[in-house]
């Protein structure tokens, strides 16, 4: 079974033995495809970035495992060619666009099943309340979409019932004055959820799936876990929920209807700007409430998920890790003397907050001349700010001491910096400090996601480690620079925490750590006994007949 | 809100009863104009000819050439005169204003010259007169085609003076020319309305040249199937084949008709009567115009920008309301007036058959049409209220259902005899206008829903 079948939304194309996949699902005997599906939004294989490097990686260190690949975008006009070869154990592969407007057929009108929008209504009020919802209520809203008695994708964008459900849900709640903004919220909000009805039904069997976010991964995760009583995992990198709020707080597409009258200066946040966080959260819960495990990668995030809804005993961390291999030779290469530079790898986007960073070279550069500040990553993502960065550098009269290098390849980066800075104002597990950890350079970190544990430690064996840099406050220059030159003029210091990095990255971060993790998480979910329906799925108040 | 309802507005607004009656009278006139312009003056060239001492054989044959002609020309170019008027309102919209202009050259070039291919054989082979009378009227044929898109064009410009206007100024010369030339009978009389329409259809290009920009001398973007509706040309098409329907079946009938020039017959009983209870629809065609225009249109503009500006669903609601109202109010304000007319018709109708020097035998017939046309009128305000929706398959479901009951029930009335003459066609328009209202209280009702879940 090593050939790739790759399919496409709504295809009919057959499966392995040539039947079409739909059926494939339903066969009473019929040995899967992969051993795990991996459900992928917007990242592997078609986007290069931090989560798709981790997906390849993990697919190449576990090749005992068969990797079903489910893509997940939103229009095919956003994503170019497939980035990566995959390797031998991908068996299968999906590619699904939540956004393609092409394959409703034409607007008629239409009755539409009255008793299914009524049923709907008390999934709502679960969703509304944000408490847990039953297994059961949520097994049947996933049967009702896309089915023929329940709601067609037809009858919710064209029958009477859907628009008399529209306009009752609008009357009883929206507090807003465009009713159109609210219809098209509405429906850009539910449109998704048929196509992934339609993938959780013509995916070709698997013994597991694995999401890789919350989102509509997430969510696709719960449906094919409540219709086919296999295990789902659940694996966050960020927390998916919180970038869409922050996407969402500051998205123009919104308007804001605040009254004029009697505007305050805290402006209310408007109705559709909430219904869509709500949205995004209770599918968020939904994933929480069907996955076992959830894993994140730090601590803090795996507390921000059991505040999300996440139970407690479910939630486990595993951290990234790098190849220690990769990276000797950058740290063989390193000189004898410390060179004064400090280096921020990573895209030259506001939420690095390089403008801290050129800032703190300023004051840095009052006080030793000689120290060099290298911007290293991409600067196609947001012009604006490039051009923002580079004026800023040239009013404070920087140009001979700042650099903006582009994208370069890290391991010749790496020893000719003195020091890795992260400014971030927001991070999960940043790859870049372990790297240079790896390459035996000390590092200077904002306090935002896992930073302070990988500088000071998570543990008390951890610590005792010591320091590999030190944590600084966000958007402080002056403190910045107090650290960074605490270090450089401070060859013993220096040498300290570069040994402790080399020992952290070395006993915590190494990628075989990693992939032994996932190889035991994945054992433990294939393994017989395990199956969708022992454990979890109790607590979450499912009793699942079998669907399919 | 913008050309003729505005106007209408103004005068109206200085509240006196003259006032309103220079608003209806202004009002009919550009909308019952060229219908009224048009017969008028045929029948003032036969009235005059007559007495400059032409036959009244070269008269009848005259005027019943114009009617065939009116006839084939607004049948042939029906279709394209809407599908053209929507093509223009898209473009317009689309901000692509340059396009128009070229296209309106391809639209004439279509229907002139193809109106000349299919006119020409059928002239040259039934007619067997000189060569000069069958050239008349195939001229006459194809300038009349190319006059039709003119005025529809201007129409939608919503210049309605200068349509009056010109159409006073055209019929003048056509009268003047025809009794000029009258000494050569058929012949100077169709030169007179040939030179008539070849003035309005130049006067017509002149103004619109004039107004609108171009960006090439020669388009045929109208017929991209992507950039029309078809099912508007289809819909023009059977209107005119509806309207004129039941006079070809009485034409053709040997036992109500005669022969009258080549191959064209003239039902003497059936074609005076409603030619001239066509000239009664004047208060309703003018009612038609202010509160279509006027207070439909502004009525249609409010709800369709509360919808694309983001109002409130109750509000929307609110706007519906007030825009079935203005429809419901239009619709019965034509009833009202022309219902009075119909029954000032009644009344006096003996009088003014005996007035005009008509025989009082066809007194029946006279009144049938009467109310015939005036429901018309309102079958016409409820396409039209259909057309601001956009309805483009429930008009053609009406004026499918007019064509049919119009062809059907007028055979009816054959077999039925005298006695029934002129009731095919009053039924077969209040069926389709009682269709038309049934729809329309249909559509209304699911306006919202339709607009929100079933566009493209």
């Amino acid at each position: 079974m090593n050939r790739v079948i790759e399919t496409e939304a709504g295809d009919q194309s057959p499966g392995p033995a040539g039947k079409p996949a739909e059926k494939l699902a339903t066969g009473p005997i019929v040995a899967p495809v992969a051993d795990i599906a991996l459900l992928l939004e917007g990242t592997y294989p078609y986007v290069r970035g931090g989560v798709s490097s981790w997906v390849h990686q993990i697919i190449s260190a576990l090749p005992e495992i068969r990797f079903a690949v489910v893509f997940i975008g939103s229009d095919p006009s956003m994503y170019g060619p497939v980035q990566y070869q995959y390797p031998a154990n991908v068996t299968h592969v999906e590619t699904h666009y939540l956004l393609r407007q092409d394959r409703h057929g034409k607007p008629g009108a239409r009755a539409g099943n009255r008793r299914a929008f009524a049923q709907m209504d008390s999934l709502h009020e679960y969703l509304r309340r944000g408490g847990e919802i039953p297994g059961k209520e949520m097994m049947d809203a996933f049967t009702r979409l896309g089915s023929a008695n329940g709601i067609s994708q037809e009858d919710f964008l064209y029958s009477r019932a859907s628009w008399e459900y529209i306009t009752e849900q609008y009357r009883q709640r929206c507090t807003e004055p465009s009713f159109v903004d609210y219809f098209w919220a509405v429906r850009a909000m539910h449109a998704p959820l048929f196509v992934l009805a339609r993938i959780a039904a013509g995916l070709p069997p698997v013994r597991a799936v694995h999401a890789i976010s919350t989102g509509y991964a997430g969510l696709l995760g719960s449906m094919i876990r409540l219709r086919r009583e296999i295990p789902f995992v659940l694996t966050e990198h960020g927390i998916y929920t919180k970038e869409r709020k922050i996407d969402l707080a500051q998205a123009t597409w919104l308007h804001d209807h605040n009254d004029d009258v009697c505007n305050t200066l805290h402006d209310e946040m408007g109705y559709i700007r909430g219904l869509w966080i709500r949205f995004y959260e209770q599918i968020g819960r939904m994933a929480y409430g069907q996955a076992s495990p959830i894993v994140s990668l730090y601590e803090g995030n795996r507390q921000r998920q059991i505040a999300d809804g996440a139970a407690p005993e479910r939630t486990r961390v595993i951290t990234n890790g790098i190849s220690l291999e990769r990276y000797r030779a950058a740290l063989e290469r390193r000189p004898e003397t410390v060179p004064p530079v400090l280096g921020l790898v990573g895209r030259v986007v506001p939420i690095k907050d390089i403008k801290t960073f050129i800032r703190t070279l300023r004051i840095l550069v009052n006080r030793r001349p000689d120290i060099q500040g290298w911007i290293v990553g991409p600067e196609d993502e947001d012009q604006l700010y490039v051009t923002e960065c580079k004026e800023l550098a040239t009013s404070l009269g920087l140009n001979d001491n700042v650099k903006f290098l582009g994208f370069q390849n890290v391991l010749d980066i790496l020893p000719q910096l003195g020091l890795m800075v992260l400014t971030s104002i927001s991070e999960a597990l940043p790859l870049v400090v372990l790297e240079a950890f790896a390459s035996g350079l000390p590092c200077l970190a904002t306090d935002v996601g896992s930073c302070r544990e990988l500088i000071e430690g998570r543990s008390e064996e951890d610590r005792a480690l010591g320091a590999a840099g030190s944590v600084v406050p966000i958007a402080d220059p002056q403190g910045t620079a107090e650290a960074a030159l605490e270090l450089l003029n401070d060859a013993g210091r220096w040498r300290q925490a570069q040994q402790a990095g080399l020992a952290r990255v070395a006993r915590y971060y190494d990628d075989k750590l990693m992939f032994s993790s996932y190889r035991n998480l994945y054992m433990e979910t294939l393994a017989p006994g395990s199956s969708g329906t022992s454990g979890f799925s109790e607590n979450a108040g499912c009793t699942v007949t079998h669907p399919v | 809100m913008a050309g003729i309802g505005f106007e209408i507005r103004k005068i109206l607004e200085r509240d006196s009863y003259w006032s309103v009656i220079r608003a209806y009278g202004y009002a009919g006139m550009v909308s019952g104009g060229p219908w009224v312009l048009s017969i008028l003056s045929i029948m003032m060239i036969g009235v005059l000819a007559v007495t400059l001492g032409v036959g009244q054989r070269e008269v009848n044959a005259f005027q019943i050439c114009v009617t065939y002609l009116m006839a084939a020309s607004l049948i042939w170019t029906g279709g394209m005169q809407l599908m053209f008027t929507r093509f223009v309102a898209d473009r317009t919209y689309a901000d692509d204003k340059a396009e128009v202009l070229p296209n309106l050259f391809g639209v004439l070039m279509f229907t002139m010259a193809g109106g000349f291919a299919l006119a020409a054989p059928f002239i040259f082979w039934f007619f067997t007169g000189p060569f000069i009378q069958q050239l008349l009227l195939l001229c006459n044929f194809v300038v009349l085609s190319g006059m039709w898109i003119g005025l529809i064009f201007l129409s939608g410009m919503k210049a309605y003076r200068r349509i009056v206007w010109t159409l006073a100024k055209g019929y003048l010369l056509g009268i003047a020319v025809g009794l000029a030339a009258s000494q050569w009978k058929l012949n100077g009389l169709l030169l007179g309305v040939l030179v008539g329409h070849s003035y309005l259809l130049f006067s017509f290009l002149h103004h619109i040249v004039r107004e609108y920009p171009g960006n090439g001398l020669l388009k045929f973007d109208f017929l991209d199937r992507k950039r029309s509706f078809y099912s508007l040309f289809a819909v023009g098409t059977l209107y005119y084949l509806a309207v004129w329907v039941d006079k070809f079946i009485f034409w053709f009938v040997p036992y109500t008709s005669e022969a009258v020039i080549g191959p064209l017959r003239a039902s003497i009983i059936y074609d005076l009567p409603i030619f001239l209870a066509y000239l009664f629809i004047l208060p309703g065609m003018a009612v038609f115009l202010v509160t279509m225009e006027a207070d439909f249109a502004e009525q249609h503009d409010r709800f369709y920008r509360a919808v694309r500006e983001g109002d409130t669903l109750m509000h929307i609601e609110h706007r519906r309301d007030r825009m079935v109202y203005a429809a419901r109010q239009g619709i019965y304000e034509i009833f009202k007036v022309q219902g009075l007319t119909v029954v000032l018709c009644l009344l006096w109708g003996r009088d003014l058959l005996h007035a005009v020097g008509i025989s009082p035998l066809y007194i029946h017939l006279f009144y049938i049409d009467v109310v015939a046309v005036s429901v018309q009128v309102l079958l016409m305000a409820i396409l039209n209220v259909l057309f601001y929706l956009d309805a483009r398959r429930e008009v053609l479901i009406i004026t499918g259902c007019f064509f049919l009951t119009n062809l059907l029930f007028t055979f009816a009335t054959l077999h039925l005899g005298a006695e029934s003459f002129g009731y095919g066609f009053a039924a077969s328009v209040t069926v389709s206008a009682f269709l038309g209202l049934f729809i329309l209280s249909h559509k209304f009702n699911r306006l919202e829903y339709e607009t929100f879940m079933l566009q493209n």
